[in-house]
């Protein structure tokens, strides 16, 4: 058996209730106890970072919060940001407040099972730099491989890292992505720097998502801005401008508030040179399939 | 002339009965009475101690990736008024050790709101009933182990039901197609292999359900009264079919409330083991009819607007008369499939047209 390794993880609040926040401690802290009596994890630390514009906790609400980690050998830090900074400048602020060997990067509702750190530091083992956790009731429906679990990318909803690929890379790329595909990027810079990606589908992690009542998706007007921004500018940084050219011309066409406020937003990138450098020239990791990053198993 | 005296917003359908019986005008004042006093006794608000909902998870401990998903669901919950027994049926000493171990990494709280029981022998409803024999909760919803609920299942059938309601509450349900496959690290798992299709009706047809049963047992939420008021079990002598059975004389006696949300997910497995893959054809027709026929031996209670719904399947059924050979017996109908398929549609509007003509002219 490995030797146990430290673990921090990392969460970027906003807006969410202090009652759902400690219930998915409790059942992170009930994971993290399994895998230290597994010998896979040693010190570890819950890092919350507080992008709300009104501080979720205050001293009062926060300490059954540090005696549930706390009762599980763990520590916790809870940093107030003051702005909304997104998922990717959260967690690259909340990275340097430990020194830990792995992340799990969680997001800050999902309740993980008794076994998902178990099994996710099982996998990150060798050349592995992230794997995902499988998200329970909806599953994303990115192919992975039998066997292996290799995959395109891996969502961050709950995903373990190396901090050394995560230093190795520099994080996330938050001056790209604010919402949506930072973890797309961030899969693929650690593949570019010769890490794999996998899915670990005995990992699974409780993210309330729901469907209508017609099966479908329902999709705010923030995800769609966010996603439609996003996907230029992923196209854009691995070096597609054949699908950057595709998705202007159909948002225009498209013609709705949301998708035309992305178009704007990557002229305005364009036209202030604040686009990233188009990066993996040969496309060796950068997988764009229909309006996927990955093959689709549905 | 009838009296309405529905006092209740949600009454059951047999309290509904009472109501029509005990309203009439000329009513013997004894027996309106009686049954008075008969509907209060099971309208009263009875005192209750326990929790909104017991969720009873059937087990054999063969699937226990999936079961681990199932209670993860449940700790997930935004309403965690419940309590969940475990019934674990005919488990192998191996499979119940297993069973355990994942009962014991629950976490504590969660943990502590499950328990086990253990059932041999018998079909799937021995185990059933041994749940409701020790269920607490006010509602009783019956969820198997390698199915999936969202966050809002509880939250919703909480929402429908409401605190003074005997009626059964019955929420949406997607399919979505699962394959076993050996995880990486070993484990008997499995490959989702399609989006969840909501392919059941969005609301509860009692006469659709005659025919074949559009939800799957986690769409439901049974009131406690169902069983220890009225006195219904699951019947033991069905093999399979034994959700379709106490839904059907369920809903026929109390009622439903239909759950404005899609809630759950059930698992269809291609190449593994199912109640559809375990139990020969046989085995499901006789349970069919064995279902079919007790209802079919009693009296039974309609909701309102079924009459309507009759009147117009005997108009079609009379009108389909004449066609009637196309219909009886699969093997002469075979070969034409194609063909009915292809001309159908415009045989139900012929048939729609002929039918308003006869209206205008009897008229």
């Amino acid at each position: 058996m490995a030797d146990a390794r430290t673990l921090a993880v990392q969460s970027v609040l906003y807006g969410n209730s202090a009652e759902d926040i400690e219930r998915a401690a409790r059942a992170l802290a009930n994971s993290v106890r399994w895998a230290r009596a597994d010998g896979l994890i040693s010190d570890w630390t819950l890092q919350l970072g507080d992008c709300s514009p009104a501080a979720v906790f205050t001293d009062e609400t926060l300490a059954p919060l540090r005696e549930v980690v706390e009762a599980q050998g763990g520590t916790l830090g809870y940093t107030v940001f003051g702005a909304n900074l997104g998922s990717a400048a959260g967690h690259n602020a909340l990275a340097p407040l430990s020194s830990t060997q792995l992340m799990l990067i969680l997001n800050p509702d999902a309740q993980v099972a008794p076994d998902t750190i178990t099994a996710l530091a099982r996998v990150v083992t060798g050349d592995v730099g992230l794997a995902e956790s499988r998200q329970v009731p909806l599953e994303h429906p990115k192919y992975f491989e039998p066997g292996t679990g290799a995959t395109s990318w891996a969502s961050t909803a709950c995903a373990m890292t190396v901090r050394e690929g995560f230093d190795t890379v520099g994080g996330f790329d938050s001056a790209t992505f604010f919402l949506y595909c930072d973890d797309v990027d961030y899969s693929w810079q650690l593949r570019l720097h010769g890490y794999r990606v996998v899915f670990e589908p005995a990992a699974a992690v409780f993210h309330d998502k729901r469907l209508t009542i017609t099966g479908d998706w329902p999709a705010g007007a923030a995800e769609i801005y966010y996603s439609a921004e996003a996907a230029i500018l992923l196209a854009h940084k691995y070096s597609r401008p054949d699908i950057v050219k595709s998705l202007v011309a159909r948002y225009t066409k498209d013609g709705s508030e949301a998708v035309l406020k992305a178009v704007a937003e990557y002229r305005r990138r364009k036209a202030a040179g604040e686009l990233p450098t188009p990066v993996d020239p040969d496309h060796k990791v950068a997988e764009f399939v229909k309006d996927n990053y990955a093959v689709h198993r549905f | 002339m009838t009296k309405k005296i529905i006092t209740d917003d949600h009454p059951s359908s047999f309290v509904g009965l009472i109501d029509v019986v005990a309203g009439r005008k000329n009513v013997d004042p004894e027996l309106a009475r009686r049954l008075e006093s008969v509907r209060e006794l099971l309208v009263a608000p009875k005192t209750h101690d326990g929790p909104f909902l017991t969720v009873l998870v059937r087990t054999q401990g063969r699937r226990l990736e999936p079961l681990k998903d199932a209670l993860l669901c449940l700790a997930g919950q935004t309403v965690q008024d419940f309590e969940v027994i475990l019934l674990e049926h005919n488990a192998e000493r191996e499979a119940a050790r297993e069973v355990r171990t994942i009962v014991e990494r629950l976490e504590p709280e969660f943990g502590s709101r499950v328990r086990i029981l253990e059932v041999k022998g018998g079909t799937r409803s021995k185990p059933l009933n041994a749940g409701v024999h020790e269920a607490r909760g006010r509602y009783i919803a019956i969820y198997d182990d390698d199915d999936l609920v969202f966050a809002n299942w509880v939250e919703q059938f909480l929402a429908t039901a409401g605190t003074d309601g005997d009626r059964l509450a019955r929420a949406v349900v997607a399919n979505q197609k699962v394959v076993p496959e050996v995880w990486p690290q070993g484990q008997a798992g499995f490959r989702t292999g399609s989006w969840p299709n909501a392919e059941y009706p969005k609301s509860f047809d009692l006469l659709q359900h005659m025919l074949v049963n559009y939800s799957p047992f986690m769409s439901w939420a049974f009131p406690r009264a169902l069983f220890f008021t009225y006195g219904m079990r699951f019947d033991e002598n069905l093999t399979v079919a034994e959700d379709w059975d106490v839904i059907l004389r369920g809903s026929l006696l109390l009622g439903v409330d239909d759950v404005p949300a899609l809630t759950a997910i059930y698992r269809r497995w291609e190449g593994g083991e199912s109640s559809y893959t375990s139990h020969d054809t046989e085995s499901w027709r006789a349970s069919e009819q064995a279902v079919i026929d007790r209802i079919n031996e009693h009296v039974i209670m309609m909701p309102p607007e079924s009459f309507n719904a009759m009147r117009r399947m005997v108009l079609y059924n009379t009108a389909l008369d004449s066609y009637r050979f196309f219909f009886d017996g699969t093997s002469l109908r075979r070969p034409f499939n194609w063909a009915w398929d292809a001309v159908r549609p415009g045989f139900r509007v012929a048939v729609r047209v002929r039918n308003r003509i006869r209206r205008m002219r009897a008229g």
